[in-house]
């Protein structure tokens, strides 16, 4: 059975190539979303733990978290709540460094537990501090010239701190932050230290009552739920898996339809030679399925190539490195299979109506 | 090979008709096992939808029809009959064009589950019968008409059957190999036991038969049907 599923695929070569990779293109879709999803929330969760910090309080309903804005004055009140040890305020500027635009600018307290953690590898504290992987991106240096929001400012030292985010971005004085961008007493958010024996869990419910309107994130899973942007892409995935299932399915229907009706006097023979309906069933379903595999082993290469192409496209590769999982893989190749069985049914019960005479008198 | 022993076939009082057209008009016929009829017409006679009747291909309005007694529409199972009971040999031979002589000659038995060493050495001996053992691994592209029905033969044989249907077998041939067909099918009849019932417009393959019978108009011919009757 296997060996006649192979010759028929073969016989018809380019028709199974062209369904193959329409089904390949579904499944890559799906796959390099799923990669980016992945890679978006692994870097979510250097974004929640920014500096260090147990948590951080956002403004609530922003589509991103960089889009949060709240007012400065409401980090001394934080400060003051038993459950936590430091909070430190920051005012992010993404697209702010001409050198590398997707680099994000850190306004932050130069005394805040947040500038404090960083290490040096090159120079020291001072008013402009550049993130080691930024400054090899952009071929900056301590010592050099660095244009942040249109003005020049000079890099007094090169950091790492352990974090994506901020060692690809830039650290320059809150105070400074608002200036450039005119937005005296705003913060973007407030990063927290909890105190010993505080549970993170807890202690969010409680800041979030305290403080209405705002929403605390511990960890990455909800950031990503918390910018509508990451939300936007997790239910365009579902809508792109249903799409390429239907897709997909009438594809490979309508293949197997087209090879039914060239191919009657050939299954009617099948009949006639006393193969059962549900046999000759088995092999158009089979070289429905078996056309889709195909597709979908297809479909998770592009997929891991196109995952690294998507990042670059969108111009966040600074910060967002896909991640290939094998549940992502495990979820391409079962769309991949469940594309064959949908289309393959139809098909298949058309066969098992055909009468064997009139399938032989068809040529 | 072992021979089977050759099947009994009944047609009770079969009709059939397509649309406003009646192909077949009561006909009532039996074989006998090991028998060779020789089955002959003009066409649109109704004999080839006889034949198919008698294989389990095409259902019959109205009658039976019984193989080794037992009635083959009215169990369901057309397709058991066809796969355990019947050979088929049709006037074009139907080969699947991607398939070697001896992977066609298998087909059958793939769909009989008979596993893969027991298929391959049951096709070989099958085209050495027909005698085609050195064209085992060619297309059928590759092979000439007589050949090509050579290979269709043995396909038909391929499940052992009992009863042995041949449609027009040789209606795409020349004279000669026509001969060479008919020849092979008889000789299979003498040595394998089987029951056979050719098709033909040509009443001279007849000669070769133990009886031929005629249809016309969807009615088997005088002396025939009289003595079923009886």
């Amino acid at each position: 059975m296997l060996a006649i599923i192979t010759t028929n695929l073969l016989r018809r070569s380019a028709r199974t190539i062209f369904t193959a990779c329409g089904i390949a293109l579904g499944v890559a879709t799906i796959v390099a979303l799923l990669s980016f999803t992945q890679g978006l929330k692994n870097t979510a969760a250097g974004f929640v733990h920014l500096g260090g910090s147990d948590l951080g309080v956002f403004q609530a309903n922003v589509s991103d978290p960089t889009a949060s804005v709240l007012p400065e004055a409401m980090v001394g009140h934080l400060a003051a709540r038993p459950e936590v040890a430091r909070a430190t305020p920051l005012l992010l500027l993404v697209e702010g460094v001409r050198a590398d635009p997707s680099a994000i600018v850190f306004g932050a307290e130069p005394d805040g537990f947040f500038t404090q953690r960083l290490v040096f590898v090159q120079g020291g504290p001072g008013e402009v501090l550049v993130g080691e992987r930024l400054a090899a991106r952009a071929h900056l240096r301590a010592g050099g010239p660095i244009v942040i929001e249109g003005r020049t400012f000079r890099i007094a030292g090169i950091y790492h701190s352990g974090i994506l985010f901020e060692d690809s971005g830039a650290v320059i004085p809150l105070a400074t932050a608002q200036a450039l961008t005119a937005r005296a007493g705003e913060v973007t958010d407030v990063v927290v230290q909890l105190a010993p024996g505080a549970r993170a869990g807890a202690s969010a419910a409680s800041i979030e009552r305290a403080f209405p309107g705002t929403q605390v994130i511990t960890d990455p899973q909800q950031a990503l739920r918390a910018g509508a942007n990451s939300t936007l892409i997790s239910k365009a995935i579902l809508v792109i898996v249903v799409i390429a299932l239907i897709v997909g399915a009438i594809s490979v229907a309508n293949t197997m339809a087209m090879s039914i009706i060239e191919r009657q006097a050939e299954l009617g023979l099948l009949s006639t030679v006393g193969w059962t309906p549900l046999r000759v069933a088995s092999l158009i379903f089979g070289e429905g399925v078996a056309v889709s595999v195909l597709g979908a082993a297809l479909g998770l290469l592009v997929g891991v190539i196109g995952a690294g192409l998507l990042v670059q496209a969108l111009g966040v590769s600074a910060y967002v490195s896909p991640s290939v999982t094998a549940w992502a893989l495990g979820r391409g190749l079962l769309v991949g299979v469940a594309i064959g069985v949908l289309g393959g049914i139809y098909p298949a019960w058309r066969v098992t109506r055909m009468t064997p005479l009139r399938a032989l008198s068809s040529r | 090979m072992n021979a089977p022993a050759g099947a009994e076939v009944i047609v009770d009082g079969v009709s059939k008709s397509f649309g406003r057209i009646s192909a077949l008009r009561e006909v009532s016929l039996r074989v006998a096992p090991r028998e060779a009829v020789v089955i002959t017409g003009r066409s649109g006679s109704g004999k080839s939808t006889l034949l198919a009747m008698i294989g389990g291909l095409e259902q019959p309005d109205a009658g039976e029809v019984l193989i080794d007694r037992r009635p083959i529409w009215r169990s369901g199972q057309p397709a058991l009959a066809r796969r355990e009971v019947v050979g088929f040999v049709f006037q074009r031979h139907l080969l699947l064009g991607a398939l070697s002589a001896r992977a066609n000659v298998e087909v059958p038995l793939i769909g009989a589950r008979v596993h893969r060493r027991e298929r391959r050495e049951r096709a070989l001996a099958l085209l050495d019968e027909v005698g085609l053992a050195d064209r085992a691994e060619h297309l059928p592209s590759e092979l000439s008409g007589g050949e090509s029905q050579r290979v269709a033969v043995a396909r038909a044989l391929a499940n052992e059957p009992r009863l042995l249907l041949a449609d027009e077998p040789t209606g795409a041939l020349d004279s000669v190999t026509s001969e060479r067909v008919l020849d092979l099918l008889f000789r299979l009849r003498d040595r394998l036991g089987m029951t056979l019932l050719v098709v033909s417009y040509d009443r001279s393959v007849g000669v070769r038969a133990d009886r031929t019978i005629t249809l016309v108009d969807g009615t088997l011919e005088g002396a025939e049907a009289a003595l079923f009757q009886r």
